[in-house]
């Protein structure tokens, strides 16, 4: 039924059916399914919700399964045009780059909506849920930069009621800084936004927002008026991210948030601000992207320090993975403005990991608070004694978190700081640090919390429930698969990143220079080869023993 | 020249015709001032040779409408003597003439130093800057000819303007009549 | 047509200037309604009854719109016979020897009124019920200010303008007044007629001075006697047509209420009828502008360089002003006020691009017409929302009046969040495409600071529609006031809300806090709100209406330059 409704609005595409705006128009199609239905079954909300749900993530493998590997430029593409006199066109494709935040959104969905429950009002929350997807997908999907930022920005509204309505303590302050955050820093890169199109526009005599022609031409600026769009630019995206000054919302709205809101946030619509700087930043104003590569580097360095610093310092749970994320976004940024194919590589291998792991750990987070009612780290204590299974999986999501070789964490992680070492030295170095700090505040977290002895309310506290252990099994196994077999997502995205790459040495002068030398795809694999060959890859297997074990 | 001093004449009469209007506390000797005033503007009106407008600025505005006025004033009380020494808005009256001095230096500026390289086009008292009326026609055709011919459309607007005018006032007037009924009060929800 | 009897009792004949009556039907419809529906009225009693009026004034805009489709084929044909202005080409083609402009901007900003008069018919008569009133008078007094608002907008004349100015004027001060059992009602007509009136003051002196320095009032005359000729700097050193474009601009700006001459429209919205004030803010601002539009473009388009800054100043002013002030608020008619005058900032930004010499003045018109079109329908729409949660009495107003409104009515609190999330410009929304031509046609002039400054006031104005959202779908119990007051304070950086009495709030269940107005609103007043919300969505997807429909408007607009 759906395809059907779908064939309609693709005419000629290269897949069987219009794949990318199924992606959207499932989830839209699913929400205006939820809004039919009775308020007071909300059983059948989340039902709907989860279907729909799966069915989009389905689509986003088979999207996975038909893509090129060897093909650096956009695939599937679906272009129509929409409003013309505007220049606005609906234009979508997946690259290297986007293709597996594509992924990451149709894997995290379900598993967010299954993981964990609506208290109240089930029907307006599912029904967010999946505007919020088709959103998210759709930021992911854009090539035209008009429609980017639309599903950019409204993926704000149901953010904003997820986090105002179901959240918890100070929701509703926390929803409306998230939200004027965000829309104030946007807003100035719709100006941005209009001022590209106009300026390149005038020279090329066609006005358009489609990112690929923008890209090509957008040399023809001056660099004045490069800087101020780049600037109205990476204001939005360091928001997003967030960067270190401007990171103040994200701590509220994470703890308030409900924690299907916690997952999505911080798995998927984070990535939407490292992802634009890559495809909005270096793709589109790669000579300015360089020049200031240097602040975003600096910005970068200081939230991954300072994320972990903080991160050590809270007391509750659920603020301490929000900071940990403040670091680990400050790692894809140093992967980013390393602007090199390891360090581009990483960053989006990363954006992935993160979405997985720190995904994964709110999901748990949750389950500890509605066990416990708490996430005061002072109150918990010695779960591993009553919850084994809780435990396990959690050390597994947080080793993951901290980069242990074997799991997903680490390849990012590597990759970022070589590409970075190489291109950045002085902050890779002081980035490093942040990987200690990292084990540091985790683990001491897990100790506190799932060693010593069990007291008071704890002892009651039930394990995993099978339905549970369901709901999380594919994110565990996504972060095994990926740490130890990364080879076929790698050979995904390097080819897009190379092309960037190549794409920034044309625009750049003197680009090259300070690139020791392109990568080539293989180079990444042996790196990483030899990295596990050096005696970590024991560890992981170690840690799936102990797993089995318990 | 003669034009100029008959020009300085009228325009003083109107002037201080409604300066009278202002500063008169007995508002029988404000309704006379503003008859004065209306003299003079039909003063002003023969001075552009519009016979015609003159006499119905007369019979209409000097003799109708002011009449209606007294008649009005009349039904009041004419003793009533308001007290200019209060005040109801405090720093009206300054406000007021600041403001109103802003407003004739606005526009004596904008009459003086206009013109640009012509010259200032000061007051003159010669005739209109449109084209003169044409002479060989009496004043009343010229007029006929221009209402019901190039402004048409604004005189039937006129009586869609009346007919508001008439309705916004009968229906303002009427007596409510209509029974009070319960009303929700804002901030109370219990009820 | 008009026989005149003459000194020597010749009977001299006047022929009147050729009308074609077919393209002044969409007037005439709405100006022959008015007087139709008060005489039938007066005549046959029964008909004053509450259903007639709102059907009939229904119809009647229904039909004016209609009549717009031949007017706007044969506009688009270019096939006029009767007056022309210029070459025939040039300048606004019109009838009844030029007084009266027909042309595609007309056409669409007659159908914006059409719109607003339909919308706010429906909303008016769930409005007369519940208040007890009747009377076709609201009705009638509505249409006859609709056609004011028409003859304003097509008006080549600057006598003609004024007279549609007042038509419009007059009518809505008394409808303001009009809910005879309110104070407030009486109090708000009665400011908004003495600031109104000083405003025609303005307009009218503005008007002598104009005909003063050209020697016309019509504006293809006052366009041909200025330095149009190419090459010639577009700026005058006559200071009586710099004076009379000042006095005009005042004479506007408080009609759009754009800041510093909005003092009015907070008090005047918050004591007029709810529904009426839906009529002021859409179908009485939409006619302002496009007056101030036609005139300035057209007839002053010569002078843009001069008026250009003055337009600026007066729209950051609105956008910023207006989004501040509104923080302050906790009536929410209040603080729809004070968003309608950021709004208003946003359409004089639209006219200040619209007046660019290069490819930013179509898309600045263009962008006039998308923001009056998507304007009237998104405010409508909201003051219908604001009517019915007004209760019985209109006073329910205050923010917790709406506290809750998400389980009460949810049909009308997803409505309101539509409307209010297209104000503040939310993507797939007309508010947003509204915005975004704004900025495009700012961009394409190369006024790039009055964009970026014109979206950071939408920013603070986005603060307004998000504590009505709180209200209406996040708090339902005693942590409204902290809630709502921190939320403020975060983004106004400390600045607190004045009022602090709210503490003394009923605490009730949410059952009982629910008003069978709330619950079960007139079914029409819903209709009006749910099409308000429609359409705002379906321009959210289609800002382009489809067609060239909009870029004709425009052009017809711009036709002088």
């Amino acid at each position: 039924m759906i395809p059907v409704a779908l064939l309609a609005a693709e005419s000629a595409a290269p897949a069987p059916f219009a794949l990318l705006p199924s992606l959207i128009a499932v989830p839209v199609l699913t929400a205006v399914f939820i809004a039919l239905l009775p308020a007071n079954r909300g059983d059948f909300a989340k039902a709907a919700a989860l279907v729909g749900s799966t069915i989009t993530g389905a689509i986003s493998l088979f999207v996975l399964a038909v893509f090129e590997k060897g093909d650096p430029g956009f695939q599937l593409v679906s272009q129509h045009s929409w409003v013309s006199s505007l220049g606005l066109s609906w234009i979508l494709g997946v690259d290297g780059i986007s293709l597996f935040l594509v992924v990451l959104t149709g894997i995290l969905f379900p598993i967010a909506i299954v993981t964990t429950e609506a208290h109240h009002e089930p029907k307006p929350y599912y029904l967010w849920l999946m505007l919020l997807m088709a959103g998210s997908m759709g930021a992911f999907l854009a090539l035209d930069l008009l429609l980017f930022f639309l599903f950019f920005e409204v993926v704000l509204v149901p953010m904003y009621f997820l986090i105002g309505g179901w959240g918890h303590g100070e929701r509703v302050k926390a929803a409306m800084k998230f939200f004027l955050y965000t829309m104030a820093a946007s807003a100035l890169m719709l100006v941005g936004i209009v001022s590209l199109a106009v300026l390149v526009g005038r020279e090329t005599g066609v006005p358009t927002f489609d990112v690929r022609v923008l890209a090509e031409n957008s040399d023809v600026l001056s660099h004045t008026a490069a800087l101020l769009i780049f600037l109205s630019f990476a204001t939005a995206f360091a928001v997003k991210v967030p960067l270190f000054p401007l990171h103040t919302w994200l701590p509220d709205a994470h703890t308030e948030a409900p924690t299907a809101g916690s997952v999505i946030l911080a798995g998927v619509m984070l990535k939407l601000g490292t992802y634009g700087f890559i495809r909005f930043g270096l793709y589109l104003l790669p000579e300015i992207a360089h020049e200031l590569a240097w602040i975003f580097l600096t910005l970068g360095v200081v939230g991954i320090v300072y994320g972990a610093a903080v991160a050590t310092m809270q007391k509750d749970l659920k603020r301490l993975v929000a900071y940990s994320s403040i670091a680990h976004l400050g790692f894809i940024v140093l992967g980013v403005f390393a602007m090199n194919a390891q360090g581009l590589t990483g960053a989006v291998l990363q954006m992935v990991n993160h979405g997985v792991s720190t995904g994964a750990l709110f999901i748990l987070v949750g389950w500890v608070y509605e066990r416990r009612h708490t996430r005061e780290i002072a109150l918990l204590g010695g779960l591993q004694g009553v919850a084994p299974i809780m435990a396990a999986v959690f050390t597994v999501v947080m080793l993951s978190s901290i980069g242990l070789p074997g799991l997903n964490g680490f390849v990012g992680e590597f990759l970022i700081l070589l590409g970075a070492f190489s291109s950045a030295r002085w902050w890779a170095v002081v980035g490093v640090s942040g990987v200690i700090l990292a084990a540091l505040y985790l683990l001491w977290a897990y100790q506190r919390v799932f060693h010593g002895p069990v007291s008071g309310d704890n002892e009651k506290m039930s394990d995993l429930k099978l339905s549970e252990m369901f709901g999380i099994a594919p994110l565990i196994a996504l972060i095994i698969a990926m740490g130890v077999y990364p080879k076929p997502i790698l050979d995904r995205i390097e080819p897009s990143v190379d092309a960037l790459v190549a794409h920034i040495g044309q625009r750049v002068d003197g680009f090259s220079e300070q690139e020791p030398e392109p990568v080539a795809p293989a180079g990444v694999d042996e790196l990483i080869a030899t990295a596990e060959a050096s005696g970590h890859g024991g560890e992981a297997e170690a840690q799936e023993a102990e797993e089995g074990a318990e | 020249m003669v034009d100029v001093i008959v020009f300085a004449v009228a325009g003083l009469i109107v002037l201080a015709g409604g300066l009278g209007v202002v500063l008169n506390s007995n508002p029988v000797r404000s309704a006379l001032s503003l008859v004065a005033s209306f003299f003079g503007v039909a003063v002003l009106f023969v001075l552009q040779e519009a016979h015609f407008l003159a006499l119905v600025q007369i019979v209409v505005y000097a003799g109708a409408i002011v009449v209606l006025f007294l008649f009005v004033i009349m039904l009041l009380g004419v003793d009533e003597v308001e007290d200019l020494s209060i005040e109801p808005l405090s720093g009206q009256r300054i406000g007021g003439l600041l403001a109103g001095a802003a407003l004739l230096v606005f526009l004596l500026g904008g009459l003086f130093l206009s013109g640009g390289d012509e010259g200032a086009v000061a007051v003159t008292g010669t005739e209109s800057v449109t084209q003169p009326i044409d002479e060989t026609q009496p004043n009343i055709d010229n007029l006929a000819t221009d209402l019901f011919g190039r402004n048409v459309l604004a005189f039937e607007a006129t009586a869609l303007l009346l007919t508001i005018a008439t309705v916004g006032a009968v229906v303002l007037v009427r007596n409510a009549g209509a029974e009070d009924l319960s009303v929700d009060e804002p901030g109370r929800a219990d009820h | 047509m008009i026989a005149l009897v003459a000194q020597d009792t010749q009977t001299v004949a006047l022929p009147g200037p050729p009308v074609v009556w077919s393209l002044l039907w969409p007037f005439l419809i709405l100006a022959v309604g008015g007087v139709l529906l008060v005489t039938v009225t007066s005549v046959v009693p029964v008909l004053r009854g509450r259903s007639f009026p709102a059907a009939f004034t229904c119809l009647t805009a229904l039909a004016s719109g209609l009549s717009l489709i031949p007017v706007w084929q044969r506009v688009d044909r270019l096939d006029l016979v009767g007056g022309t202005i210029g070459s025939g080409t040039e300048g606004p083609r019109s009838l009844v020897s030029g007084a009266y402009a027909v042309d595609g901007f007309t056409v669409f900003v007659t159908g914006v009124i059409c719109v607003s008069v339909f919308l706010t018919a429906l909303l008016l008569d769930g409005y007369l019920r519940r208040e007890g009133l009747d009377g076709p008078e609201w009705y009638v007094l509505m249409l006859m200010s609709a056609s004011g608002g028409v003859l304003l907008a097509s008006a080549n004349d600057l006598i003609v303008s004024f007279l549609g100015l007042e038509i419009l004027s007059i009518a809505a001060y008394v409808m303001a007044a009009l809910h005879l059992r309110r104070a407030e009602s009486q109090e708000a007509g009665f400011k908004y007629f003495v600031l109104g009136a000083l405003a025609s003051a303005f307009f009218l002196y503005g008007i002598a001075l104009v005909y003063g320095a050209t020697g016309s009032t019509t504006l293809q005359g006052i366009f041909a006697a200025g330095p149009n000729a190419a090459g010639l700097d577009p700026r005058t050193d006559s200071s009586l047509i710099l004076a009379g474009m000042a006095l005009l601009l005042v004479g506007f700006a408080f009609k759009v209420s754009a800041v510093p001459f909005h003092f009015w429209a907070p008090d005047v919205y918050q004591g007029a009828p709810s529904p009426v004030v839906a009529f002021m803010a859409s179908g009485v601002k939409v006619a302002g502008f496009a007056g101030l539009a036609r005139i300035f473009l057209y007839a002053f388009q010569p002078y843009w360089a001069d008026w250009r800054p003055a337009i600026a100043a007066l729209a950051v002013l609105s956008t910023i002003v207006g989004g501040l002030l509104a923080l302050a608020q906790r009536n929410v008619k209040r603080m729809l006020a004070y968003s309608s005058i950021n709004h208003a900032g946003f359409m004089l930004l639209a006219i200040h691009a619209a007046a660019s010499p290069d490819d930013g003045g179509q898309r600045g018109a263009e962008a006039l017409l998308f923001y009056l079109l998507a304007y009237t329908v998104m405010v409508t729409g909201t003051f219908g929302v604001a009517t019915i949660v007004g209760g019985r009495g209109d006073g329910r107003h205050d923010l917790d009046d709406y506290r809750g409104l998400s389980r009460s009515n949810p049909l009308l609190a997803g409505v309101m969040a539509i409307l209010l999330f297209s104000q503040a410009g939310v993507p797939f929304t007309s508010g947003f495409f509204a915005k975004f031509r704004v900025i495009g046609a700012l961009a394409s002039d190369g006024s790039y600071a009055l964009g970026g400054a014109a979206m950071l006031a939408a920013v603070i104005s986005a603060v307004l529609y998000l504590r009505i959202v709180v209200s209406m779908f996040l708090i339902d119990n005693g942590e409204a006031h902290e809630a709502d007051h921190e939320a403020v304070d975060a983004v106004a950086g400390g600045r607190a809300a004045p009022e602090a009495e709210g503490d003394t709030l009923v605490e009730a269940s949410p059952e009982a806090s629910v008003l069978t107005s709330v619950r079960a609103p007139a079914p029409t007043a819903l209709l009006a709100v749910c099409l308000a919300a429609a359409v705002t969505l379906v321009l959210g997807l289609l800002p382009d209406l489809g067609g060239g429909i909009l870029s004709d408007a425009a052009s017809a607009l711009l036709l002088a330059g």
